[in-house]
């Protein structure tokens, strides 16, 4: 088994960069994979349209909807059952948050106009343009907020960016003559050619995206851009619908569950 | 309309959409605004950027 160490390099309510020590491929990725697939969140699934006198069309009004993040932190969305697995027909205060829309012309509708049944549940931005009403025309609608997978639809993923990359390794040739040209042509502002002590200053190695164009640009091999195989840069981006904390360990709990399942399964035990 | 969230990556583009035409109005440097608003890829840049709101 590996021992793995985990650093949290930066966090914030919506970003979170982790750097994991000693891990490998298939498990850094598993865990990816989890947060985008399998960490359930809240979005508007089914849209009741009884008026719509505005020039967009009701699909793209009822996708428009769908997309607008709502608020999904753990303790909100707590007992909550998943829209398909509920027993009720069609929704139940159980698996569904309702949602109206009224508005009338001349006006811009925001998704804070947007009122739910639910004072915890709701947008996460006020501001987020949906509609235009000229005069005399009107917008009545009903929805329905279900909680969902990523897998199922990306309104569901509650991650943006979630990647990793492997820890970047800048080396140098001593054994040749050293070459500034590649340190200008670094897009990152990574590499500083520092003439007087004959040496190029890695400033942020983090920062390195391996794009490789200083080895591009260096004609005598002078410096060489690699990896580290088991040290990753980890980043979880979310919409803001939940922090990212909650997504990295809800992902881990579904990722354990689902190994137990499978151990459990190919002992024989489940059949 | 602007699109809800940037096309590539997901990120709600849109609820910044009508501070950054605000700030642009108001006389600041696009790139300068966008830095400030935390986009840094350039995939959500360009939501902003090229947008043109073609429904009055
Ligand atoms: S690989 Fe790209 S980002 Fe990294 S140091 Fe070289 S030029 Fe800069
Ligand atoms: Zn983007």
């Amino acid at each position: 088994m590996f021992n793995m160490e985990i650093e949290v390099k930066s966090q914030n309510d919506d970003e979170l960069v982790l750097i994991i020590r000693d891990a490998e491929i298939p498990f850094v990725n598993a865990i990816r994979r989890s947060a985008m697939m399998s960490v359930p969140k809240i979005a508007i699934e089914d849209v009741n349209i009884i008026r719509n006198d505005s020039s967009m069309f009701n699909e793209v009004l009822a996708h428009r909807l769908g997309l607008t993040p709502l608020v999904s932190s753990l303790k909100h969305v707590e007992g909550m059952a998943l829209a398909d697995e509920c027993d009720c027909n069609d929704f139940c205060p159980k698996c569904g948050v309702a949602f109206s829309l009224n508005a009338v012309g001349p006006k811009e509708v925001y998704s804070k106009d947007l009122i739910s049944s639910d004072s915890k549940i709701k947008p996460v931005y006020d501001t987020i343009p949906l509609v235009k009403l000229k005069e005399g025309e009107e917008l009545k609608i009903e929805a329905v907020a279900k909680l969902g997978l990523g897998k199922d639809h990306a309104k569901w993923m509650p991650t943006t960016v979630c990647a990793y990359k492997q820890y970047p390794e800048i080396t140098f040739n001593e054994n040749v003559e050293i070459d500034y040209d590649c340190a200008d042509a670094c897009p990152r502002g990574i590499l500083k050619g520092d003439r007087r002590s004959k040496k190029i200053k890695i400033l942020d190695i983090e920062d390195c995206s391996m794009c490789k164009s200083c080895v591009r640009a260096s004609v005598n091999n002078y410096i060489n851009v690699g990896y580290q195989e088991n040290n990753f840069i980890f980043k979880i981006e979310t919409d803001g619908s939940m922090t990212p904390k909650e997504v990295l360990l809800k992902a881990c709990d579904e990722l354990g569950e689902k190994s137990d399942k499978f151990i459990k399964f190919s002992e024989g035990g489940n059949k | 309309m602007i699109p809800i969230r940037c096309v590539s990556c997901g990120k709600p583009v849109s609820a910044y959409f009508d501070e950054y035409n605000q700030r642009l109005e108001d006389g600041e440097k696009s790139k300068d605004i966008l830095e400030d608003m935390g986009f840094k890829r350039y995939c959500c840049r360009r939501m902003l950027i090229s947008h043109v709101e073609t429904w009055k």
